[in-house]
């Protein structure tokens, strides 16, 4: 019985605990849930401190916001009238609803942060060059997709802080020369924020931009594997190459046989050896299993201590004081009120100066770092590698700026923008006109 | 053998033609598709609308927050303002004591005859020209902008 029940399980899934290499690379290579993985894994790539898994966080992350998200789409009204009072349902009615919104509003956070920090350790162990550029630019696409899906889901309680927030980006957009206004239009469908601008963002929020976010990352992950793996694997195939270790001729699993020599891939399976690597069944499955049970944690735990709130209903009438955008946006909102500059008669509003020309910029230098790095290949693969200091510190100081900006938005703008030590009390804002 | 050659150069024009044909079909479906997202009614309030009769506004300025509009009045004399902000569009709040508009999303702030003063805000609030309807109801048209000092006099 328990043999019947253990092979029913093995057809199912997957050879849990292999007896050989060969059980081992079968159970990857033929299981639909894990061919995506190699069969073996470098102990390098696995271990904590490389990655620091970062990007699977990241993905655990989605994961969990898609399925607390779909069951929020069961009890929330996308109309003006109702979003609101739907919104409030959930947190007083819906059983366990305020426990699902505060974790997808927590996982929501973190995955902008978490995804953020992925970007950072990829910069800082030169990851992006040569072949894995493409990784980079589609990690640019899956990294801003993020920050637009975690604000069209900012929009959608259509309470002040969704109501505000919503104004100013779409005032940022108009701003943009010859076509600001018609894209504002078009996002907003009409003048003024209304119905066709809260269902407009409603699909964004749950059906397009996620499944944009899903066919990115299938094709991250796919490279990573036609990169020949994470970048400390270039590191493993220079050192053991180097230690002229001859190659099997009898080896003809690279690539599942279907290709031979020198191809990256082949490379990769050809120096992994006991020695230096594990099987992915059940190794690298117990990891991934192990990091989406901690976030998991981590997101309920947040979502139990800090459970998120409402601001009022929206009011178009009445501006709160001070209508701040959500804190990743902050360092924006801080650009476009102190970077408008006035040559003589003429105003540049820092809509366009602060929210756009210098986001564009930095769009720009992320796209063309991979070409301006010259650092040695060495450098691959390599945490703060010393031919990449001045790179690193440019990198630090761009990064520091923006952290700085978030917590001057955060912490010290009060009523009218004005500047306010963290210690310095607010005065008294009269609430109504 | 005469036959074959005549054949490559068909095959040639029926593949390009093929091709051509592709891409413009491609093309027109998404152009047709990207302009479904250009709306063409507005389910919201027009930009010409009545606000009320000269003796509904008393001296001074009056704030009508469904339409984000001042309303000034001195004697005969009206004008409108906007309340949105030039800067990213909030609305302003009329500071009387100062006897100035301020925005409370950036800090900017705006004299009583709209001109940006302070702040990020890169343009005076807009004027909107006033016109009688046949009840006797003021009609403004945000639609319209109209210099400064521009006065309407009943
Ligand atoms: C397939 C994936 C997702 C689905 C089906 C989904 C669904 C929803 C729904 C129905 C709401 C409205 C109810 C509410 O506000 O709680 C919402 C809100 C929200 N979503 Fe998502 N979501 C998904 C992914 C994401 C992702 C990836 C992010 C950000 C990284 C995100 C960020 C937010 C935020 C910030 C809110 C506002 C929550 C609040 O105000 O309480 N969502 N989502
Ligand atoms: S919107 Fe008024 S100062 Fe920015």
């Amino acid at each position: 019985m328990k043999e019947r029940l253990l092979l029913l399980w093995r057809n199912l899934t997957w050879t849990w605990a292999p007896d050989s290499n060969r059980q081992a690379s079968e159970a990857v290579v033929k299981n639909f849930w894990l061919h995506w993985f190699p069969s073996r894994i470098s102990l390098r790539g696995l271990g904590w401190g490389f990655s620091f898994w970062l990007g699977t966080i990241s993905a655990c992350l989605f994961v969990i916001l898609a399925l607390t998200g779909l069951l929020l789409l069961f009890v929330y009204i996308p109309s003006i009238r109702d979003a609101y009072w739907s919104m409030k349902d959930i947190d007083n009615v819906v059983v366990f609803g305020w426990l699902l919104r505060s974790q997808h509003r927590w996982a929501a956070q973190l995955m902008v942060a978490v995804v953020f920090f992925h970007l950072v350790r990829v910069f800082f162990t030169a990851a992006y060059r040569d072949q894995r550029v493409w990784n980079w630019y589609i990690g640019i696409a899956l990294f801003v997709l993020t920050i637009f899906l975690s604000f069209s889901g900012y929009v959608l309680p259509w309470d002040q802080l969704a109501y505000w927030a919503l104004t100013i980006a779409t005032g940022i957009a108009a701003e943009l020369p010859f076509f600001g206004e018609d894209i504002r239009f078009a996002l907003l469908g009409g003048n003024i924020l209304g119905q066709s601008s809260l269902i407009r963002f409603f699909v964004l929020h749950n059906f397009f931009l996620p499944a944009l976010v899903v066919i990115l990352f299938a094709l991250h992950m796919w490279r990573i594997r036609k990169d020949g793996g994470l970048a400390c694997m270039d590191r493993l195939i220079h050192e053991t190459k180097s230690k002229k270790i001859p190659v099997s001729p009898t080896k003809t699993y690279s690539l599942l046989g279907v290709t031979e020599g020198t191809t990256i891939q082949a490379a990769t399976t050809e120096i992994l050896d006991e020695s230096n690597s594990v099987r992915t069944s059940p190794n690298l499955t117990r990891r991934i299993a192990l990091v989406l049970l901690v976030t998991t944690i981590a997101t309920l735990v947040l979502a139990l201590a800090f459970p998120v709130g409402l601001e009022e209903p929206a009011n178009p009438a009445v501006t709160p004081i001070p209508a701040k955008a959500p804190w990743y946006f902050l360092w924006l909102q801080e650009l476009t009120a102190i970077t408008t500059i006035k040559i003589g008669g003429k105003s540049i509003s820092g809509g366009l100066i602060g929210g756009i020309i210098i986001p564009g910029i930095l769009g720009l230098l992320a796209v063309v770092w991979p070409f301006l790095d010259r650092s040695p290949k060495e450098a691959i693969g390599v945490w703060f590698h010393k031919t990449r200091n001045t790179q690193n510190i440019v990198f630090t100081i761009i990064c520091l700026a923006v952290i700085s900006l978030i917590i001057i938005g955060v912490y010290m703008r009060g009523p009218y923008w004005k500047f306010y030590w963290p210690w310095q009390s607010w005065p008294e804002m009269p609430t109504l006109f | 053998m005469s036959e074959k050659e005549d054949k490559v150069p068909r095959r040639f024009f029926l593949e390009v033609f093929g091709k051509v044909a592709v891409v413009v079909a491609l093309f027109a479906e998404a152009f047709g598709a990207l302009k479904a997202f250009i709306p063409q009614v507005l389910y919201e309030p027009p930009s010409k609308f009545k606000i009320g009769k000269p003796d509904d506004f008393p001296e001074g300025i009056t704030f009508l927050p469904e339409h984000k509009l001042y309303i000034f009045r001195s004697g005969r004399g009206f004008h409108v303002v906007s309340a949105i902000c030039t800067h990213l569009k909030c609305v302003t709040d009329w500071n009387s004591s100062q006897r100035e508009f301020y925005c409370s999303c950036h800090g900017s702030v705006f004299s009583e005859n709209g001109a940006n003063a302070e702040g990020p805000a890169p343009r005076p609030l807009s004027w909107h020209p006033l016109s009688f309807a046949p009840d006797g109801n003021f009609v403004v048209d945000t639609g319209k902008k109209v210099e400064r000092y521009y006065k309407f006099t009943i």
